[in-house]
């Protein structure tokens, strides 16, 4: 076997050392980095240990709580959004309608889009004097809004607009769906219950693995929200979009304090990493595999 | 795990190769440069390459190219590589910068990198060369081109300077039988004066102007003015005003003043006040500057002179006066900057380059084309020269001359990120500010105070004065 594991390692060398080169190396680096003040342009980099950290937490850099609030907003409204809407259309996608097929290709199609062309989209979908939306709702005698433009209604705008592209969990949970046996809902059908016993005592117990698998990722990705911030309001209005990551980039690109903006990323790091913990730990709780295997 | 002890070897020897020329690569980018610079056009005759970056559309890059192959054809010894970075060019001289593997010479942006670079002594002082060189010198060049970390310590000079000037449609004002904006800074409008004009000029969908009692600014079809929330544009009206971002010393900060205060919310009134302008919101919806007046939605605008390019090619009758005056004429002076680093092993070669690089000659295609002005001011003063990129072109109207070219000469100021010190934090405070005053939400005065303390907090001083 010791043949067999050469090429083993041989063979998954390409990934083991693309991991440790360009993800477990640059971590380690950024690690060692928040504790010090490296500045790309300075040529003196010295350590100072936990400095970075107490200035962030001592309320010195405002900027730091401010964007770490408007994420966890963000994250609040953006998870509960995304794990309904797209387990909602999963459903409907899964009933056996003609075209499927094709409605499956328009919830997906958006994904495809590059996150710059779609953001472009939706400037103008939502711009306040022209776009397609307020110009619909006036036209309906409904209120309008500022959407991007304005200080309380920008962050559930940058929500809509990244909702769009939920195809590829609507995909995971319609695999999810598809991996429930037909016999559980003919049990329900004999014992004369409806499409709401089979949603609340099948399907949704049944999907609970794939839902808790989905909630993880969009934590994830919710928290690490750039793209839109980047293109969209630059973190305006007033610095009330100016998400975590943006703040970030920023420190670390624009002000070139890469120590500083390492001491950042870590923290963010820590923060996800606890969400995840937690979802894992009352996953025990709600999440049900069929083989009787607990997370 | 089995493996033949040769090949262990080989490994250990291929990484080791690794190492070494990784290491190569990143040279210590403190090496002082040579200091007995060798004298004379030729330079040293041995073969040298130069490395340069700039950004840039193509258009906008092939003058380089041609004053790249002008330096070539002359330096018979030098070659240089040209880096084309066209999209996140501060993000990639970062990492240049990081990995000790810079260029000579590099096209910089006064507002983001620059200063930060040049702080910690990243470029050479080119004092001495503008004090020694034949052929150029300070007198030589527009005013308010060159970028100093302090006095005495040049460390940029901008290949082609952009000011400001009221772009507008000839038509619109025919129709109206008003008199345009007048090109000569001597007869230039008071602001009052100009919001009048655009009030007449702002029209809604039912025909009625902002001057009439019943106009609608809900259902605004024409703007009589467009004044973008951009520093570039605002600073022309501080100044105008005798204000500024930062006091004469250096100590304080000052959009917080009487000067700089009425002029922001002068602006501010053209929008929420007169409706003569659109809002943040609402001039999403304007297009570019030749599109916004080819169309009409707007009748004049405030924009840098790089305008004229898309102006000439959109064919309708546009012109270009002087900017209302609050209480001097001013313009901003706006421009990139060459750098040459500190690290460069030839700087007298680098330097010539630079020259080069600056000679209108080889950009010539894009001054005619209205996007670039000269940077010698002989190409200002001098009929001939002026003419061959001010005369019979469509980037050029009528009023061009005395409305940009006379102004630029007379009233410049130097934009903001040339001298004072730490912009863009004090800005990171002032934008989300100013937000609130463009919407109308605020009034310039509070939300210039609301700041001013933390804005204190980030002052660091001028540039251009001796601590």
């Amino acid at each position: 076997m010791r043949k067999g594991m050469f090429y083993g390692l041989l063979f998954t060398a390409p990934a083991i050392l693309g991991f440790a080169i360009f993800t477990l190396g640059p971590m380690i680096a950024s690690l060692v980095l928040s504790l010090t003040n490296y500045n790309v342009f300075q040529d003196q980099t010295s350590f100072v240990g936990l400095d970075n950290f107490v200035r962030l937490f001592s309320g010195k850099d405002e900027l730091f709580y401010k964007s770490l609030g408007i994420t966890f907003y963000f994250v609040v409204l953006r998870v509960p959004a995304v794990i309904l809407i797209s387990f909602g259309i999963a459903l409907l996608l899964n009933l056996n309608v003609k075209g499927r097929a094709i409605f499956r290709t328009i919830i997906y199609l958006p994904s495809i889009v590059p996150a710059v062309a779609s953001a472009m989209i939706w400037m103008w979908l939502l711009n306040p004097d022209l776009g397609l939306i307020n110009s619909l709702l006036s036209r309906l005698h409904l209120p309008t809004s500022d959407w991007l433009y304005g200080e309380s209604s920008v962050i559930p705008s940058v929500v809509l607009t990244t909702l769009w592209g939920i195809g590829s969990t609507v995909i995971i949970f319609l695999a999810g769906l598809s991996g429930i046996p037909r016999q559980y809902y003919e049990a329900i059908e004999v014992d004369g219950g409806g499409w709401f016993r089979k949603l609340s005592h099948v399907t949704v117990p049944m999907v609970t693995p794939t839902i808790f698998f989905n909630t993880i990722m969009t934590i994830i990705g919710s928290f690490q929200v750039f793209n839109e911030a980047y293109i969209l309001t630059q973190g305006g209005p007033n610095n009330r979009s100016l998400f975590y990551v943006f703040y970030l980039w920023r420190t670390g690109f624009r002000d070139a304090e890469m120590g500083y903006a390492s001491a950042l990323a870590w923290i963010l790091f820590i923060i996800i990493l606890f969400f995840t913990f937690i979802v894992f730990r009352t996953s025990k709780s709600w999440v049900y595999y069929e083989g009787g295997d607990r997370a | 795990m089995l493996l033949p002890r040769k090949s262990v070897f080989i490994t250990l020897a291929l990484i080791l190769m690794l190492a070494a020329v990784l290491s190569a690569c990143s040279k210590s980018g403190t090496a002082s440069p040579e200091t007995s610079a060798p004298s004379g056009n030729a330079g040293s005759k041995e073969n040298i390459t130069l490395r340069m970056t700039v950004w840039g559309s193509p258009e906008e890059v092939a003058p380089y190219k041609k004053a790249i192959q002008n330096f070539e054809a002359k330096h018979s010894n030098v070659k240089v590589e040209l880096q084309h970075i066209a999209a996140d060019y501060d993000t990639k001289l970062t990492t240049m910068v990081a990995g000790n593997d810079v260029p000579d010479i590099a096209m910089m942006e006064s507002g983001t990198i620059a200063f930060p670079m040049a702080e910690q002594g990243k470029f050479y002082n080119l004092q001495e060369f503008l004090d020694t060189d034949a052929d150029i010198s300070p007198d030589t060049l527009v005013p308010n081109i060159t970028y100093s970390l302090e006095p005495g310590n040049v460390i940029g000079i901008g290949p082609g300077p952009e000011s400001f000037g009221l772009f507008y449609n000839e038509d619109i004002f025919k129709e109206a039988g008003i008199e345009p904006p007048p090109s000569n800074v001597a007869d230039a409008w008071t602001w009052d004066e100009f919001v009048e004009v655009a009030k007449k000029l702002t029209v809604d969908t039912n025909g009625k102007t902002a001057a009439d009692p019943d106009f609608d600014p809900k259902k605004i079809k024409q703007y009589g003015a467009n004044l973008s929330t951009w520093w570039g544009v605002y600073s022309n009206f501080i100044y105008s005003n005798g204000g500024d971002f930062i006091s004469a010393d250096g100590k304080t900060f000052a959009l917080n003043q009487p000067e700089a205060v009425e002029a922001l919310q002068k602006i501010a009134d053209l929008m929420n006040v007169h409706h003569v302008s659109p809002s943040p919101v609402q001039s999403k919806n304007i297009p570019a500057t030749n599109v916004a007046l080819q169309t009409k939605k707007v009748a004049m605008t405030v924009d840098g002179q790089w305008a004229s390019a898309g102006l000439a090619q959109s064919k309708f009758n546009f012109n270009v006066g002087v900017m209302p005056v609050m209480k001097e004429p001013v313009t901003t002076v706006v421009c990139g900057m060459f750098s040459i680093f500190k690290s460069t092993k030839h700087p007298q070669e680098t330097w010539e380059l630079l020259k080069a690089l600056l000679d209108p000659e080889a950009s010539i295609d894009m001054l005619t084309a209205g996007t670039w002005m000269p940077s010698p001011k002989d190409w200002y003063t001098d009929p001939v020269l002026l003419a061959k990129w001010t005369e019979n072109l469509d980037a050029r109207p009528s009023g061009y001359k005395e409305a940009i070219v006379d102004v630029i000469l007379t009233k410049g100021h130097q934009t903001p990120t040339g001298y004072v010190k730490n912009f863009n934090n004090i800005m990171d405070l002032v934008n989300p500010a100013l937000d609130k005053v463009w919407l109308g939400q605020q009034t310039a005065q509070a939300a210039m105070d609301s700041i001013a303390v933390k804005a204190q907090a980030q002052i660091k001083g001028r540039r251009d004065i001796k601590e």
